[in-house]
């Protein structure tokens, strides 16, 4: 891939082969998961595939032309995409515009295509963090003010993504936020108190909304009322159990049919757990795992190289892809509340994917960038990229 | 990973303002994470992998039945009165049924490409496969409704449906279940099952009965018989998804065991002929109903047992009581004049008349304030001018001679008002009235058979002990060597003098000349019974009733035959019932192979030697 004005696009070949893992998996998961699924609603065993194909397509080709885009031009754009992502946020609440699924109003319908908005978001939401931290570096590191002030605006976007109501996707932008500035060197005494506001606000909200409640309490012993609030979890749980050491084969899984809800999207992992078993759980763990590892060594090198908002960046999607992707998991295995989050590259979705496989693109251009200033300082280059 | 040897080098370089440090506990916090979730993976698959199997499999597996073989029913000779054949049910998905086959539609599509060498379908070309497709999928579905002998209109009906499921078809042949399936039409199964067939139809439809839906006897012997019959169905584990679709089978639990096979006494070539002749008299006769068994005199098996009106269990359509209740067995009416050898066996057995005692009647005989009347006034006559006249009178004369506990002990003893216990469902007991609730006249009256109920069957069966020497039999549906339970009634001497007299009421002077069969010797009684309706006994409507046995040397078989209100003119039992019993019994002593007692009334074969009388030889 060429740009305009860099003679060429270094690859980082360890994070395009994780990458490429989890979308394969991911991908011949969601077909064993939606076949029967496909032949309900649609009449064909096909159409999830399909779908799923095309955003997968869609993902790369978007994330190859944002490969294309400097990072310094993020830099400067973040504060216009936040605000950009607020707007998508009250869109999608105008009755008419939005589209509900299941009781939330989460979805923009797009050409048939159905985005998540606040995937979207969540992308904003680092960019706009990142460069906030860089820009305002000294009055983050020394007064509350300066935590506060962005912290506000994410509790704008908060409050719009819990009208819809998405519960999940506004805890992970509060993660990613609270990670950037701690990892921006924001003060400890000031997280401590943060940190406990947010517990009560959080504590707040649950209690406000039944729903939640039942969600938290239905997570912590499903088999209290396995019918109804335990009945997704209970089913969840039994594909693990069903699932052993091996799994019971790809395809072979009773539980994505008409059994466990949603397999093909939040509850992919349990069906890898059955289908695949320990290994399989294991193997995708590992590669979450490895994904989070590599990306905040993109980051170091970032750091190192001098490119704060780049290092900031990658530590923004390295936080948000491990905390979603250990949310999702721990959902599926029973140890967190259901929060409606999607497993990174592989469960079904189009919002979710494209968003995905935008950040990726952003950390393969900070990739790009960084290797070419250490490749320009020739001492640098032998310590952090041997590949 | 690379970077991690190269840690130490970069740890050298720590610029103002560095948080690697916070970075380090960031990345071992997210990766303890990771570890938190490989341990609760192990805790999940591996340490409490039973209690969740188990818990998936209370919700996937399923104990379902496979129904077992009904078994078959047949008469004597083994000739089937009611099988289970296996059947198919046919059914669609009207949503699938409407889907697009993509494949289908694919494979067309690849057709018309090749034909013209591999070049690219146009828009217009692709519609115009689409239109074929779905034309041909209309076609398709018109052929089947055609084929399963529905209306073609219920073809726009179902391409327009988006439910899951319907019944096309219950129930029917393989060979057009196969048909269908030809077709290979999205969303029609069909499905296996099995079908009660009953082969002679309403001939024996009052006695067999009929299953319902789910092969469980509602009427007659299939009703009686129904735990010997089914079998016990078995069961089989398997797996149903969330919406209760069986998905695969695991094992089998118990394999099903068929249902016995049920012989019944019915010959069914004597039941045939019973039938036969009797619609034709109901017919003739305008009756409203009628009713014919037909029993082995020596062993007291049913050969046959039909009605009019009938029904048939195939079909079952305006299926009502009236047509389906087996009168011979569950409807009782007065026997008449059909009883009264009894009487006079009773009255010679108890010495309470001397042999050749005479009787006056004079047409009329006071007891106390009623009167008992004859047809005719017969003058002086013995026992036997009693039974072949028929006299009231002299029956009523012989009666009160007799003891009333005496009088009622005998048709107790013949099994008037109990059960004859033939093991058919709402089987009738008739009626006898306790003897010392009796007056003379009631003593009168039973006699020659008013104020006591029989059913056709318990009718037959007394006259078993006529016909065996004295011996009365218990009564068989099912075919049995010998019966068990016989009681002697009357002594041999006697039952063969009234037997001799009853030979005599087929004689020409006799009141059932019409009884008689070329070549054996009939005994046999008329009775013609008033029927008695709400305000009294009616003078306009009978039961024509005949009940007799042949040979009368060593009978072999009884048949009773009761028509009820013969409404054409005749209603006399000798002349209503008695040509039913001959046709019947002519025909059942041929079918039963047996010997001739009367040579000189045999009809005349011609051969080409001449004149030979058949049987000569025996």
């Amino acid at each position: 891939m060429k740009t305009p004005h860099k003679s060429q696009f270094h690859f980082d070949t360890t994070l395009v082969l994780i990458c490429l893992a989890l979308l394969t998996i991911g991908y011949i998961m969601v077909v064993s998961s939606s076949l029967h699924l496909g032949l309900e609603m649609s009449g064909s065993v096909f159409s999830y595939p399909l779908k799923q194909l095309a955003h997968i397509c869609i993902g790369v080709c978007v994330g190859a032309w944002l490969a294309t885009i400097p990072m310094h031009k993020w830099e400067t754009a973040g504060p216009w995409l936040f605000i950009a992502g607020l707007f998508l946020l009250v869109i999608v609440l105008i009755p008419g515009l939005g589209v509900k699924v299941n009781g939330s109003v989460r979805w923009l319908s797009l050409g048939g295509l159905r985005i998540q908005v606040s995937e979207i978001v969540k992308i904003f939401a680092v960019v706009y963090i990142a460069g906030y931290v860089t820009r305002h570096q000294e009055s983050v590191r020394v007064s509350a003010y300066g935590i506060v002030k962005p912290l506000a605006l994410f509790a704008l976007a908060c409050v719009l993504l819990l009208l819809e109501p998405d519960f999940g996707s506004s805890v992970v932008i509060i993660v990613i936020a609270m990670g950037v500035m701690f990892l921006g060197g924001a003060r400890l005494s000031q997280f401590v108190i943060l940190l406990s506001f947010l517990a009560t606000l959080a504590a707040l909200l649950v209690y406000f909304a039944p729903y939640r409640m039942q969600r938290i309490t239905s997570f912590r012993d499903p088999w209290a009322d396995p019918l109804n609030s335990g009945f997704q979890l209970v089913q969840a749980l039994i594909s693990f159990g069903r699932g052993e050491w091996l799994g019971v084969g790809l395809g072979n899984g009773i539980q994505k049919l008409f059994y466990l809800p949603e397999a093909h999207t939040d509850f992919l992992f349990s069906v890898i757990a059955e289908e695949l078993g320990l290994l399989g759980v294991v193997v995708v763990i590992g590669l979450f795992a490895m994904l989070v590892w590599r990306i905040f060594k993109i980051a170091e090198a970032a750091e190192k190289a001098g490119q704060v908002f780049s290092a900031l960046m990658a530590y923004g999607l390295g936080i948000w892809f491990g905390f979603q992707a250990f949310v999702n998991m721990g959902v599926n295995m029973g140890i967190l509340p259901t929060k409606g989050l999607t497993l990174p590259f592989m469960s079904y979705g189009g919002g979710s994917m494209i968003s995905m496989c935008c950040a990726i693109a952003l950390l393969f251009r900070i990739y790009s960038e960084v290797y070419e200033i250490s490749a320009n300082t020739p001492k640098e280059r032998s310590r952090w990229v041997n590949a | 990973m690379v970077d991690l040897r190269n840690r130490s080098n970069l740890k050298e370089r720590k610029p103002a303002g560095d948080f690697s440090s916070r970075r380090r506990f960031v990345l071992v916090f997210m990766m303890s994470c990771m570890i938190i979730l490989v341990a609760r993976a192990v805790d999940l698959q591996v340490i409490s992998k039973k209690y969740l199997k188990d818990q998936g499999d209370m919700r996937h597996v399923d104990e379902v039945s496979v129904s077992a073989y009904r078994g078959m029913i047949t008469d004597r000779t083994g000739a089937p009165l009611a099988i289970s054949s296996p059947v198919q049910t046919v059914s669609v998905s009207p949503k699938q049924l409407n889907a697009i086959d993509k494949n289908q539609l694919k494979a067309l599509e690849k057709k018309l490409r090749k034909s013209q060498q591999g070049h690219a379908l146009t828009g217009v070309q692709k519609a115009e496969v689409l239109a074929v497709y779905e034309k041909d999928k209309v076609l398709k579905v018109k052929q089947m409704l055609k084929i399963l002998g529905l209306p073609a209109s219920e073809a726009n009906k179902l391409l327009n449906k988006t439910s899951k499921f319907a019944y096309l078809a219950q129930r029917i042949n393989p060979i057009i279940a196969d048909q269908v399936k030809a077709l290979e039409l999205p969303g029609v199964n069909v499905e296996q099952g099995f079908k009660r067939f009953y082969p002679t139809g309403e001939v024996s439809g009052h006695l067999i009965g009929f299953t319902d839906v789910n092969d469980v006897g509602q009427e007659g012997l299939e009703r009686s018989y129904e735990n010997f019959l089914k079998g016990l169905s078995g069961s089989k584990r398997v797996i149903r998804d969330g919406q209760r679709q069986v998905i695969a089978d695991i094992e089998n639990i118990k394999e099903p065991v068929a249902g016995k096979t049920l012989e019944l006494s019915i010959d069914q070539r004597i039941q045939y002929l019973a039938y036969r002749e009797l619609q034709t008299a109901v017919e003739t006769h305008k009756a409203k109903s009628g009713s014919i068994v037909v029993l082995d005199a020596k062993s007291g098996e049913v050969l046959a047992a039909a009605n009019q009106p009938s029904f048939n269990p195939n079909t079952k359509t305006n299926l009502k009581e009236n047509l389906y209740r087996n009168r011979a067995i569950t409807n009782i009416f007065e026997p008449g004049s059909t009883v009264k050898p009894f009487v006079v066996a009773a009255a010679m057995d108890g010495g309470y008349i001397r042999p050749n005692e005479l009787f006056e009647t004079h047409g009329i005989f006071p007891i106390g304030t009623h009167m008992v009347r004859d047809v005719h006034n017969y003058g002086t006559l013995d026992a036997t001018g009693v039974l072949k006249k028929s006299s009231n009178v002299g029956v009523a004369k012989m009666a009160l001679k007799m003891p009333p506990e005496y009088f009622w002990d005998t048709y107790h003893k013949l099994g008037f008002g109990v059960s004859p216990g033939s093991g058919f469902p709402s089987e009738a007991s008739g009626s006898l009235l306790d003897h010392r609730r009796w007056r003379d006249f009631d003593r009168a009256t039973m006699s020659f058979g008013y104020g006591l109920s029989v059913s056709a069957l318990q009718l037959a069966r007394s006259y078993t002990a006529l016909a065996d020497d004295g011996i009365l039999h218990s009564i068989s549906l099912l075919k049995r060597d010998e019966d068990i339970d016989s009681k002697r009634v009357f002594t041999a001497k006697t039952a063969k003098k009234v037997r001799a007299m009853l030979e005599t009421v087929i004689s020409k002077d006799g009141t059932a000349y019409e009884a008689r069969v070329d070549g054996y010797r009939v005994a046999g009684k008329t009775g013609t019974v008033k029927k008695a309706g709400s305000g009294g006994y009616s003078e306009k409507t009978y039961f024509a009733v005949f009940a007799g046995m042949a040979p009368a040397s060593h009978p072999r078989l009884i048949i009773v035959v009761m028509i009820d209100e013969p409404s054409a003119g005749d209603y006399y039992g000798g002349l209503v019932s008695a040509p039913v019993f001959s046709k019947v019994m002519a025909g059942a002593l041929r079918i039963m192979e047996v010997a001739p007692d009367e040579e000189h009334t045999m009809p005349i074969l011609l051969t080409k030697k001449g004149v030979i009388r058949p049987h000569a030889a025996e």
